[in-house]
Parts: C-alpha cells; sequence; structure tokens
C-alpha cells in the first residue's frame, strides 16, 4: 500500500492549488483530515473556510482539534461577487505573508452553486498566475452533489493539481489562465450593424461620448458605466494617440467596446488581478468589477475590450 | 474670481472685488494689459501697486503709464519685486510680505486714497515651483482677507509660455484660461484646514490637483479635510495622486482626510488607503 503524501513533495515556497472533486462524505474526510494533520505536524497554520456540512464533517473528525486550526470559517457569507471577494482574500493573503513563511487552506467556494457564482473559476485560473509567489497550499474543496454540473470542468481546467489517490497529481485538463480566460469569456461576435462608433483623443470627450450613449433604462448604472469606460480608455490612449469607442445594446445587455492600434495588451488577465496595495495599475481590475462581464482580443493590431452591463448593478 | 480670455483687448471697467488671471505673450502684451489697468485706477484715486521679477522690467512695462514718474515719487504707484525676497519654503516670507502690504494699504486709505489696484506678473513664481506657488497663494489669500474691508481690485498676468506643469497646480485654484487652453475640469477652494474639490479629477489634472493641495495645506501638524461632496468625477490616477498628496503631507504631520465621497468616486478612492471618514459607504 502506498503511503498517503497529501502534499505530495510541495515544499511550502510556492503556491500548490489543487482542485479537489468529491461525491460522498468519506471522500472529503479521507482527503482533507489528513491534510489538515500534516499541516499541524509542520506547525504551519492550517485554516478552513468551508460550507456547512464540510464544517460539521471536519469538526466530527477532527474533535478536539478542532481547536487547533487558525481559521475555521463559514464559506456562505464570503460571497460579495467576484472582485469583492478575491479583494477580501487578497487582504487576508497578504497578512498572513507578513507573518508566516508558510501556511495552507482548504476552501469550498459553495458560491459557485450560484448563477452569478460561476465567474469565480476565471479568478481560480487567474490565481496560479498572480499568487504563485504566495507560500501556501490551496485546497480547493468541490462537493459534485451540490455543484450544478457544468460548473466541474472548469474546476478541472483552473487547478493545475488534482487528487491522484496517494498524492496530488497534475491536472490533465489544466489551461493555461491566459487561454481559460479566452475561452470562457463571452464569444467575441463581430459588432451589430446598429453599433455607435465614434473616435476619442481625449479622456473627457470619451467620458462625455459614453454619458450619451448610455440608455435610458440604464441610466442607474451610469456612474458604473462612466467610470470603467473612462480606465479603458484612459489606458487605450497611453498607448496610442486614438481610441474607438462603440456601444451597443444587445437584447438585455448594454455593450461598451474601446479598442485601440498600440501594442497589445501585455496582460490578458489584468481585470482579474487584484492590484497590490502599493503600487502597479488599477484600472483595469476596477473596470472589470464594475461590469457584468468583459471580454478581451488582444494582438499586435491593437487591443479591444468589451465590456456587458446588465439592468441592475 | 473672473476670468478673462487672453483675446479679450483690454482689462478695463473693473471694479473693487474683481481679482483677474490673464494670459500674455511677451512684454509688449504685458504692458499693453497693465497700463490701462493701472491708468484706470489712477483715475478712480486708487492706491496703485504693481509686483514683479525685477524692478526695470516693471519700470519698463509702466513706460507708457500717464504721470509714470510722479505716481512714483508721490508713492501712489509701488512697485514691489518677488525676484529675490524669497526663502526656499515662501512661508515666513510670505507673512512678511502680506504685513507690510496690509500697512501699506491702511497708510493708503488714510492718506484718501479710494481703494488698493494690485497688478502682478506672477510668470516668476509660476516658474519658481512650490516655493513660489506658495508665496502667490499667500497673496492671494491677503487679498481674500482684505477685500471686505478695502476696496481691492486685482489683476494677476503670467506669461502663455510657463507650460501646463507650472500652471496647472495654479489653474485648479484660480480658473485661468488663455486661447488654445481649455479650463481647468477641476476646482480646488477653501482656506486653512478645509478644502472642497469640484468638478472632475481625471489623470490630465491628477497630478495638478494634488501638488495644489500640498501647495496649501500648509505647515501646522493637525488635520485638513477635503470635502468631495461636490466632485462629480474621480478616475484613479485622481486617487492614486490624493494618496500621494496624503503620504506627502504625512510627511510633515497632516493627515488628509477625504470627505462626502458619492460612490463611484468612493470605489477608485476604495483601491488605495485612504481616510475615508465622513463619505458614504459602499
Amino acid at each position: 500500500m502506498t503511503r498517503m503524501r497529501p502534499t505530495g513533495d510541495w515544499d511550502g515556497t510556492r503556491l500548490a492549488h489543487e482542485g479537489f472533486v468529491f461525491s460522498a462524505d468519506v471522500q472529503l474526510v479521507e482527503r482533507v483530515v489528513p491534510f489538515v494533520l500534516e499541516g499541524f505536524r509542520r506547525e504551519e497554520p492550517v485554516l478552513v473556510v468551508a460550507g456547512e456540512r464540510v464544517r460539521r464533517l471536519l469538526a466530527e473528525h477532527l474533535g478536539t482539534d478542532l481547536g487547533r486550526l487558525a481559521v475555521f470559517a463559514a464559506a456562505e457569507t464570503w460571497w460579495r461577487g467576484g472582485h469583492g471577494t478575491l479583494q477580501a482574500y487578497d487582504r487576508d493573503l497578504r497578512t498572513l505573508r507578513a507573518t508566516t513563511p508558510t501556511w495552507r487552506l482548504a476552501a469550498e467556494p459553495t458560491w459557485l452553486a450560484r448563477e452569478d457564482g460561476r465567474v469565480w473559476s476565471r479568478f481560480e485560473a487567474v490565481a496560479n498566475r498572480c499568487y504563485d509567489a504566495m507560500p501556501y497550499y490551496s485546497l480547493c474543496l468541490h462537493d459534485a452533489r451540490r455543484l450544478p454540473a457544468e460548473v466541474l470542468p472548469a474546476v478541472d481546467r483552473s487547478h493545475p493539481l488534482t487528487w491522484g489517490g496517494a498524492a496530488p497529481a497534475p491536472g490533465p485538463a489544466y489551461e493555461d489562465p491566459a487561454g481559460f480566460l479566452r475561452a470562457v469569456q463571452p464569444a467575441w461576435t463581430a459588432r451589430p450593424a446598429h453599433a455607435v462608433v465614434g473616435t476619442v483623443t481625449a479622456p473627457v470627450q470619451g467620458r462625455r461620448a459614453i454619458s450619451a450613449a448610455v440608455p435610458s433604462d440604464r441610466r442607474a448604472r451610469l456612474g458604473d458605466v462612466v467610470l470603467a469606460t473612462h480606465e479603458l480608455l484612459a489606458n487605450a490612449l497611453r498607448v496610442a494617440a486614438f481610441a474607438e469607442l462603440a456601444t451597443w445594446t444587445d437584447g438585455d445587455t448594454f455593450v461598451v467596446e474601446v479598442s485601440d492600434g498600440g501594442p497589445g495588451l501585455p496582460d490578458e488577465t489584468l481585470g482579474y488581478v487584484p492590484p497590490d496595495p502599493e503600487r502597479g495599475p488599477r484600472g483595469m481590475w476596477l473596470a472589470w468589477s464594475l461590469a457584468d462581464d468583459a471580454a478581451v482580443r488582444s494582438g499586435p493590431a491593437g487591443t479591444a475590450v468589451r465590456l456587458h452591463f446588465g439592468p441592475q448593478p | 474670481m473672473v476670468t478673462v480670455p487672453q483675446d479679450l483687448d483690454a482689462v478695463t471697467g473693473l471694479r473693487p472685488g474683481d481679482h483677474l488671471w490673464r494670459s500674455f505673450a511677451g512684454d509688449t502684451d504685458l504692458a499693453a494689459a497693465i497700463v490701462p489697468f493701472l491708468d484706470e485706477g489712477r483715475r478712480r484715486d486708487e492706491q496703485l501697486l504693481l509686483v514683479g521679477c525685477s524692478r526695470p522690467a516693471l519700470l519698463a512695462a509702466v513706460s507708457g503709464l500717464p504721470h509714470r514718474d510722479a505716481l512714483l515719487a508721490v508713492g501712489r504707484l509701488v512697485l514691489q519685486t518677488t525676484g529675490d525676497a524669497c526663502s526656499p519654503d515662501g512661508g515666513p516670507v510670505a507673512t512678511d510680505l502680506v504685513q507690510r502690504h496690509r500697512g501699506a494699504t491702511q497708510a493708503a486709505l488714510d492718506a484718501g486714497r479710494t481703494g488698493l489696484r494690485v497688478a502682478v506678473d506672477v510668470t516668476g513664481l509660476l516658474r519658481r515651483g512650490r516655493s513660489g506657488r506658495r508665496l502667490l497663494h499667500a497673496c492671494g489669500q491677503f487679498a481674500d482677507e482684505t477685500v471686505g474691508a478695502v476696496p481691492v481690485t486685482v489683476l494677476c498676468l503670467y506669461d502663455a509660455s510657463v507650460g501646463p506643469e507650472a500652471l496647472g497646480p495654479v489653474a485648479v485654484l484660480h480658473p485661468v484660461q488663455h486661447p488654445g487652453d481649455r479650463p481647468p475640469l477641476a476646482r480646488l477652494s477653501g482656506r486653512g484646514p478645509v478644502w472642497s474639490l469640484h468638478g472632475e479629477v481625471d489623470l490630465t489634472e491628477a497630478v495638478y490637483v494634488a501638488t495644489a493641495l500640498v501647495d496649501v495645506a500648509g505647515d501646522a501638524p493637525g488635520e485638513v479635510v477635503v470635502d468631495l461632496s461636490g466632485l462629480a468625477f474621480l478616475d484613479v490616477a485622481g486617487a492614486r495622486a490624493l494618496h500621494s498628496a496624503a503620504g506627502e503631507l504625512a510627511g510633515r504631520g497632516i493627515a488628509l482626510r477625504l470627505a462626502g465621497a458619492h460612490r463611484s468616486v468612493r470605489r477608485c478612492l476604495d483601491l488605495f488607503d485612504l481616510d475615508l471618514s465622513g463619505s458614504e459607504q459602499r
């Protein structure tokens, strides 16, 4: 019998990111309890954020050891939209990093069951890149009995590790984060004939144009639309003399497209990367967080970004 | 505060309480603005004060002023230079300058003058950077304080070639304009520890606003509040600039508090570590 190695040959210096899918309580217990106990043995802080059922199972099996968990929290209250949730998570990670050489986390993103929570898989994908240097093991728990079946393939595609039975193993379905985003963002269809298209050379001109273009049934979101569009235009006008602003309505969705002929976006994942508190860009993160959905097309001929705004904020 | 675009020919018809900014292009244009302005004051029996970089330049600018030498001889026209009278931080000199003019103004009124008329060539101050701007703001404060008690008419002139970097941090405090330029989108106003920001702050003026705020926040440790309830738009660059102003002020022992921010202004500020007590919650 092979000896179980709950974190394989992870040495605690970088991110290890595993997507674990279970469909029976015993599978969960056999994966998570050894993971937690190994953390205790190695004197690493062990954090658990999970739904009610997982917490109850862990409480039963850990007994008095439960008190040794650094965090034992309910996942149900964590969801604040993709950007809000990641921003809060990001603050916690930075606090931990400032005080702890290495730690491990078992987390159950229960919000993947929500219609508006599925976008989370994009953040999971981008985490592989932006948290690469964070020294922790993130064991992400997914209950196949509670999650919609269509969510599970995205788990495999966004987690580089999966459970191999005795140790973590590379996930065969794992995709490069930028490729994953391109695949799951809204399809890049041709602009409709009724799109309103204009050229923008100064940010203030763009703000006036987009203010006028927001449909009357979307005025409650005017502030969000103007700010998000402005950040895209400001970004475009840093690298190009002018940008193109196009707007149209697609069913219930108001679409804003900003394109420029400058060198392509250096990082297509930028809209999902939480800003560093000290330095670095924030505009794309903000624009993405204000919109309901976003798509990027970037290449040598330039960059185009589309933001989608539904009727309700 | 009134603004006059350069293509308005003469700056006459001004009355006490007016404070105008006007650009000029070269010495001839400067003289063409100053002479009618001061001559009008002479006819109204006002005390005249002309402030600029050097005495020869000031004398040349008013060479066309009727009765110039007689006015100078009896002290009806006073020339004041800013060129060499500034300490690097602008602070104590500004106080001294203001005190001296306060005294001179009172003396003129006692001698039967009807008011004070001031023309200032601020080009040198704008080019000097922070110390020049702080001296300028101190004088502006003097004009504001005096205007209630003494009839003061002020014309500030700047060479159009100073460029946006020098003009920007002053323009957001004094809405100046000249042909080919547009008025600033942002406006910072206030006094002492309480200021308010109006209009729109985006990447084109963010640094000017932050610079102006650091200029006017003073030296006394304590809290400076900026009311953002009248601010219609702020972008990430604007929030970043306010954050850097807060850092610079913290170095002087001044805590910057941003109050009254609307939801979408707050979205940007929330991306930075800033004191937002008194702003709307998300």
